[in-house]
C-alpha cells in the first residue's frame, strides 16, 4: 500500500477516544493483550553466558520476570515469585549466579527453575518437584527475547511474528553484543504513546530541526513513508529515500563527520545494503525497531495504567566500541535519537490531558495515520475475543 | 608534568576542566546546563580538532589510552553532545534541555 498515494484500508470512520484514556478498557487490556501475546522484554547480549539472569518489571501484569541463561544455553523466563508463600526471589536487576535463593526461609533454586533445596521440606505436604519457580514462556528472534503469560499462548514466536521473524533476523540488532539506552516515563497512556511513533503528520512541526530540516523536499513536504503494509497483527512503515531537493546534511560539520563514520561503521559490519535498511518495524503490542543501520534503534513502550507508560530505547551494536572513531559516532547517534525522542514527549503528554478531559468522543486518523488505525482494530480484536469468551465461561 | 592532550591540540586545553567529563550521562547532562555562550566557545575551537583527533586515537585501542589520550576522547565525546546543540537544536535549545531530564541515560557504550 503506497503510503503517499491515498490508497488504505481498515476504514475511515472516526475512531472512539475511550480506548486511549477509559480506565475500564485499560483493564480490558490488561487481560486481553498483555496476559496473552509475546511481549519484547530483553536481548540475549543481557544474558550472554551461562549462570547470567535479569529482571525485568511488567507493570500492566503486576509482575516480575526474571531470565536466566543456563548451562544447556536455553533462555528461560519465570515469574519472580518463590511459591512457597510468594515472595519476591530475586532483588538484583542482574548479575550472575548459580542458584536463586529466597532471603524468607532460604528455597533455593537453580536456574532451570528447579526447586534445588529449602529447609525442613519433609515437613511439607507437597512435592519437590512440584515447588519449581512458576514458568513464564519465552522465546528468542533475532537476539530479542519476548515472553507471553498466557499459560498456553495461542501461537509460538515465531507464528505471532509471521514473515516479520526473518526480516528481523537480518537487521543489526540479531547481532547486537552490546547496546546503550535511555529511558522515560510519561503521563501517557500506552496506545497515545506508541501512536506518536507511528505516524509521520508530526515531524515537520515537532522536529524541525532535528529530523525535517534536512530529511524532507518539496516533493514529500511531511517525510510520509513510500508505503505502509500490515503483517498479521503488526506494521510496517518503509521511510522515504532521504530529500534530493530538500536541505543537504549538514556540511563541514560535527554531523557530517558522525554520520560518515556511523556509514562507514555499517558498511564495515555488513549492514550497508540491507534489504531492510528503510524498514520501520511496529511490533504488536507495544514495540518498534527501526532496520535502519546506522540508527538500528529499538522501542518499547510499557504501560503501567490508563494514563501512564515507560519508555525504553535502545541502540544496539555488535561489537564493544574499539576505536575511538566507533565511540564517537555511537555517542553522537545516542545523543541525536535522545533529543527526537525528548522532542516528542512533551507534546504526547499534552494529547493525553486533553484526551482525559472527555472533550471529546471520537478522534480522526487519516491516510498517513493508518498505522494507528491499524493499531486500534488489532486492540479491538483481542478486547472483543476476550470478552466473547469470557461471556462463554460465564454461561 | 604530564600534558592534559596530546601534542599538538593546545587549542583544546583550556576546555579540558570543563568538559572533558566521564560518562555518557555527564556529557549530556553538561550540555543541558552549560550556557549558549560556553557551548559555542567549546564548539568553535573544537569542531576543527574533531577529523586530527579521531585520526590520532584510532591509532590505538581505546582501552589503552593514557591520560591525554582519554581526555581528548571525552572533549570529543563531549562534543558530540555540544554539536546537538549548536548544529542542529540552535534556539530550541533551552527548551529541549528541559525537557531532556525525563530521558535518562542508563546505559551506554562509552559507560553511562
Amino acid at each position: 500500500m503506497d503510503g503517499r498515494a491515498g490508497e488504505w484500508m481498515l476504514g475511515t470512520d472516526p475512531v472512539p477516544a475511550a480506548p486511549y484514556c477509559d480506565p475500564a478498557y485499560f483493564e480490558l487490556e490488561r487481560q486481553a493483550v498483555f496476559r496473552r501475546t509475546w511481549l519484547q522484554i530483553g536481548h540475549v547480549c543481557e544474558v550472554p553466558e551461562p549462570g547470567n539472569f535479569i529482571v525485568r518489571p511488567v507493570e500492566v501484569a503486576n509482575a516480575s520476570i526474571l531470565i536466566t541463561h543456563a548451562k544447556d544455553g536455553r533462555i528461560r523466563a519465570f515469574y519472580n515469585v518463590c511459591p512457597h508463600r510468594g515472595t519476591e526471589l530475586v532483588t538484583e536487576t542482574d548479575g550472575r549466579a548459580s542458584v536463586f535463593s529466597c532471603r524468607y526461609h532460604m528455597w533455593t533454586f537453580g536456574l532451570e527453575g528447579e526447586l534445588r533445596a529449602a529447609p525442613d521440606l519433609e515437613n511439607f505436604f507437597v512435592a519437590k518437584e512440584d515447588c519449581g519457580l512458576k514458568p513464564v514462556a519465552a522465546d528468542v528472534c533475532a537476539g530479542l527475547i519476548f515472553i507471553n503469560l498466557d499459560p498456553s499462548p495461542a501461537q509460538t514466536l515465531r507464528e505471532f511474528l509471521g514473515d516479520i521473524a526473518g526480516q528481523l533476523e537480518a537487521l543489526p540488532v540479531a547481532k547486537a553484543t552490546t547496546f546503550s539506552e535511555y529511558v522515560y516515563e510519561i503521563d501517557a497512556n500506552w496506545k497515545v504513546t506508541y501512536d506518536n511513533f507511528q505516524e509521520n503528520y508530526h515531524i515537520r512541526f515537532i522536529h524541525p530541526r532535528s529530523i525535517a530540516e534536512t530529511a524532507h523536499g518539496p516533493e514529500n513536504p511531511f517525510g510520509y513513508p513510500e508505503k505502509f503494509a500490515f503483517h498479521g497483527w503488526h506494521r510496517t512503515a518503509t521511510l522515504a529515500m532521504p530529500s534530493n531537493s530538500g536541505p543537504r546534511a549538514r556540511p563541514q560539520s560535527v554531523n557530517a563527520v558522525a554520520f560518515g563514520a556511523l556509514a562507514q561503521m555499517a558498511a564495515a559490519d555488513g549492514f550497508a545494503d540491507s534489504p531492510y535498511s528503510r524498514e520501520y518495524y511496529a511490533l504488536f503490542p507495544n514495540f518498534f525497531m527501526l532496520g535502519l543501520p546506522l540508527q538500528p534503534f529499538s522501542h518499547c513502550v510499557m504501560p503501567i495504567d490508563a494514563g501512564r507508560s515507560r519508555g525504553v530505547i535502545r541502540l544496539y551494536w555488535n561489537g564493544e566500541d574499539e576505536t575511538a572513531t566507533r565511540r564517537f559516532a555511537r555517542e553522537y547517534i545516542l545523543g541525536a535519537a535522545r533529543d527526537i525522542h525528548t522532542e516528542d514527549r512533551c507534546v504526547i503528554e499534552a494529547g493525553q490531558r486533553g484526551l482525559n478531559s472527555g472533550a471529546l468522543t471520537h478522534i480522526h486518523f487519516q491516510k498517513q495515520e493508518v498505522l494507528c488505525r491499524h493499531l486500534f482494530h488489532m486492540v479491538e480484536q483481542h478486547v472483543a475475543t476476550y470478552l466473547a469468551q469470557r461471556a462463554e465461561a460465564a454461561a | 608534568m604530564s600534558a592534559v592532550l596530546p601534542a599538538g591540540f593546545a587549542p583544546l586545553e583550556p576546555f579540558v576542566a570543563v568538559w572533558a567529563v566521564e560518562g555518557t550521562a555527564a556529557r549530556a547532562a553538561l550540555r543541558g546546563i552549560s550556557s549558549e555562550a560556553d557551548r559555542q566557545a567549546f564548539y568553535d575551537v573544537a569542531k576543527d580538532h574533531l577529523v586530527a583527533a579521531l585520526a590520532l586515537l584510532d591509532a590505538k585501542p581505546i582501552d589503552q589510552f593514557d591520560l591525554a589520550e582519554q581526555n581528548l576522547m571525552n572533549l570529543m565525546l563531549a562534543l558530540a553532545h555540544v554539536s546537538l546543540a549548536v548544529e542542529v537544536q540552535r534556539d530550541h535549545e533551552s527548551e529541549l534541555a528541559l525537557q531532556a531530564r525525563h530521558m535518562p541515560i542508563t546505559r551506554s557504550t562509552a559507560g553511562a
